[in-house]
């Protein structure tokens, strides 16, 4: 039993907070209410104002497990996750093997199982191998629980492959998740086309590679009437075609968007700094400007942090070699916090409602509220206190992050989920 | 503060520039004396990393260090266990281990100079980086275009060819706008960014760039060795729209321009044979130069310092 006392509410539902003591009995909330009585054994916390919410779920993380253990295992990824105030995560499958059977599919979730301490769900890939070519064991995975088919960290090349199994899929429950990008336009090179990339001296890859395919995977899954959700995106274009899609009405398109692609841009790159380098790349601040705006206005669904763990000695070589990606899990909701909801650009509601429960509802689970009856499954936040990302605060194995001893404002004080506290500063 | 590492143009204020070039001059006297060597760099060591082919600027280099007296050796790349960038950082702490002065790099990754840089004592000289930066062709083009030009402040270069994919352009345009001068850029509208510099005009018709009354036309080569993809249709084609025949030299000559090319040229390509004879060429000064810069960037760097 746990009584928090003193939290200042928030929900998906309303910019404004309610105040309130929250009684957690038996992995539920059982009562919420002004200056509660503790039961006899149950731990009070304080919670001094800080505000409760229901804990955050990020839909899009590379956990490296099996095949890349150095970079992050799924224990160590969940570790992460919990750091920063998230309690679910959907695992990419671009693993080695890659997640693209029911074989694989049980492994991962069974070590999930035995070393993780938060739910870790796991995507499964389009086509075998990633390749682009034969269908992946569509039924085994979906009978392990899979739900989201996508070939992420490439594009399925081929149209009609990913149609065929959009026709075919659509039919068990299962979407598609799709990275967007076109190979022959895009290289092997995560920097935008622009000022950045001639200074640099490294080809970019035009945002058009990647607006290309949002429009090609949503008009197959029109075509084939399967949900497609729209990974990542990162310019202007891209989410305009996505809200002129869902302006249409005639097929089930969702999107996320990613915090490094809301609060950085190809400049801060510098002098070749591989902690900017992802895929997509950062872009323009008038793309961050204009994905700020979808997010608010709803163009995207939910925002999901693509966390994609690399070695510092990976990270370390030069900026063509150096892999894509950075990690996001320890880092998002603060800087979220400190970049947005501080700011007054949005509220906790849009913040809860994009990070916590639509990307829940998308993979068809119970949403967790801050309300009588609702599964424990919240943090609490500080909103005075700061956080430093040092290498030792976070945990993930990797440190390849623009954040690395960045101070923040903000701090995930209090994770809880069912009868345990995961983490309490 | 000293300077360790010379890594690109943009890094260099213009009283370092100056500094650099007034440096090269009395290098350059050196060349007509019989004994072309002087004691400064004795006892220091200078180690060649090329890990792209290159004949001229490894050349360069080397005549520099050793009218320095430094020792140079040759890291023998091809033939080492050298294939990609992973082991670059191994070789570089090899290289410390080594206790070499300076290190004077040339390779495909853009910004890999940099990255050596930090992970070592030693002074890097960048020798070609990607598309990057080649800062010491930009120091001795700027130092030609100077003695041609002893107040170039307003003078015009213009310059020809794959603008996209060449690290001459860049650097070499960086330190002309350092120094005053007007740059505009002309070739296919493929391998002339819509995006690059903002205050340097951009052409893809030569009649038009001719119009703009350019000083100095500066041609680069047509590397066709690092076109992955095809730019333009064909050589004959660029060569029409781009190159410098015979028609067109003749209206160089009466306009009294300066032809520069960084080396090697493709003739028949960006221009044609007479080019090299004509009187207004400073195609072979630009190499002598380029020891006199070299020697002066050696002479400057200081190893061992915070970079």
């Amino acid at each position: 039993m746990l009584l928090i006392q003193n939290a200042r509410i928030a929900s998906e539902h309303s910019a404004d907070l309610t105040h309130g003591d929250v009684l957690i009995e038996d992995a539920k909330i059982k009562s919420i209410g002004q200056g509660l009585s503790a039961p006899t054994g149950a731990k009070i916390i304080d919670a001094k104002n800080r505000i409760m919410m229901p804990a955050m779920f990020d839909a899009h993380v590379h956990f490296r497990e099996p095949g890349f253990e150095a970079k992050e295992t799924i224990a160590s990824g969940a570790e992460s996750a919990i750091n920063g105030g998230i309690t679910g995560v959907v695992m990419m499958p671009n693993t080695n093997p890659t997640i693209d059977s029911a074989t694989v599919v049980g492994q991962v979730l069974d070590i999930a199982k035995r070393t993780a301490r938060i739910p870790v769900y796991t995507s499964g890939c389009v086509t075998k191998g990633r390749h682009g070519k034969e269908l992946a064991g569509i039924d085994g995975m979906r009978n392990l629980g899979v739900k989201m088919l996508t070939d992420d960290g490439d594009t399925t090349g081929d149209p009609a492959v990913l149609l065929r199994a959009m026709q075919y899929a659509s039919e068990f429950d299962m979407f598609f998740a799709s990275h967007c990008e076109v190979p022959e336009l895009a290289g092997p090179r995560a920097l935008n086309e622009g000022v950045t990339s001639y200074r640099l001296g490294i080809k970019g890859s035009p945002a058009c590679a990647e607006e290309i395919i949002i429009d090609r995977d949503i008009r197959l899954a029109h075509a084939a009437g399967a949900h497609i959700h729209i990974q990542h995106v990162s310019s202007k274009l891209g989410m305009e075609t996505i809200a002129w899609w869902k302006s249409r009405g005639d097929v089930k398109v969702t999107a996320e968007v990613a915090p490094h692609h809301l609060l950085f841009i190809d400049e801060d790159i510098g002098d070749y700094d591989t902690h900017y380098k992802m895929n997509p790349p950062l872009r323009t601040k008038a793309d961050n400007e204009a994905l700020l705006q979808g997010l608010i206005d709803g163009v995207f669904d939910l925002i999901a942090t693509d966390h994609a763990p690399h070695t510092p000695f990976e990270k370390s070589q030069d900026f063509v070699s150096a892999p894509n990606g950075i990690t996001g899990l320890d880092t998002a909701l603060v800087s979220l916090y400190h970049h947005f909801i501080a700011t007054g650009k949005f509220g906790w509601d849009l913040l809860i409602k994009r990070y916590s429960a639509e990307p829940r509802r998308m993979m068809g689970l119970e949403v967790p509220t801050i309300t009588e009856g609702s599964p424990a499954d919240l943090i609490l936040f500080d909103t005075e206190k700061e956080t430093t990302f040092t290498k030792e605060f976070m945990k993930s194995k990797s440190q390849n992050t623009p954040f690395l001893d960045k101070t923040l404002k903000g701090s995930v004080d209090l994770v809880v989920l069912g009868d345990e506290i995961l983490l309490e500063r | 503060m000293p300077r360790k590492d010379l890594l690109d143009i943009s890094s260099l204020g213009r009283e370092e520039i100056d500094l650099l070039l007034d440096q090269a001059a009395p290098f350059k006297e050196l060349f007509t004396r019989s004994v072309k060597k002087v004691p400064a760099l004795k006892g220091k060591s200078v180690l060649m990393l090329f890990y792209e082919p290159s004949t001229r600027t490894h050349s360069s280099f080397e005549v520099a260090a050793k009218r320095l007296s430094a020792d140079v050796t040759n890291f023998d790349v091809a033939h080492s266990s050298i294939t990609k960038g992973e082991s670059v950082r191994e070789t570089v702490e090899t290289l410390q281990a080594m206790r070499t002065d300076y290190i004077i790099v040339r390779h495909k990754a853009s910004g890999l100079p940099g990255t050596i840089a930090k992970l070592t004592k030693a002074s890097v000289i960048n020798a070609g980086d990607g598309a990057h930066a080649h800062p010491t062709q930009a120091l001795l083009d700027a130092f030609t275009i100077k003695e041609k030009f002893p107040d170039p402040t307003g003078k015009k270069v213009l310059i020809i060819g794959d603008i996209l994919h060449s690290r001459v352009a860049r650097s070499t345009s960086t330190i002309l706008k350092k120094l005053g001068l007007q740059v505009a850029y002309l070739g296919p509208g493929s391998l002339v960014p819509k995006n690059g510099p903002e205050n340097i005009q951009r052409f893809t018709n030569y009649d038009e760039a001719m119009k703009w009354s350019p000083d100095v036309v500066y041609l680069l080569r047509v590397q066709m060795e690092r076109q992955d993809v095809q730019y333009f249709p064909s050589i004959r084609e660029y060569h029409k729209l781009y190159g410098v025949g015979d028609k067109r030299l003749a209206d160089i000559r009466d306009r009294g321009l300066y032809i520069m090319h960084p080396g090697p040229v493709n003739r028949g390509v960006e221009l044609c044979d007479a080019v090299m004879d004509y009187e207004r060429s400073l195609i072979n000064e630009q190499v002598e130069n380029g020891i006199a810069v070299r020697m002066a960037v050696l002479y400057h760097l200081k190893p061992g310092s915070e970079s």
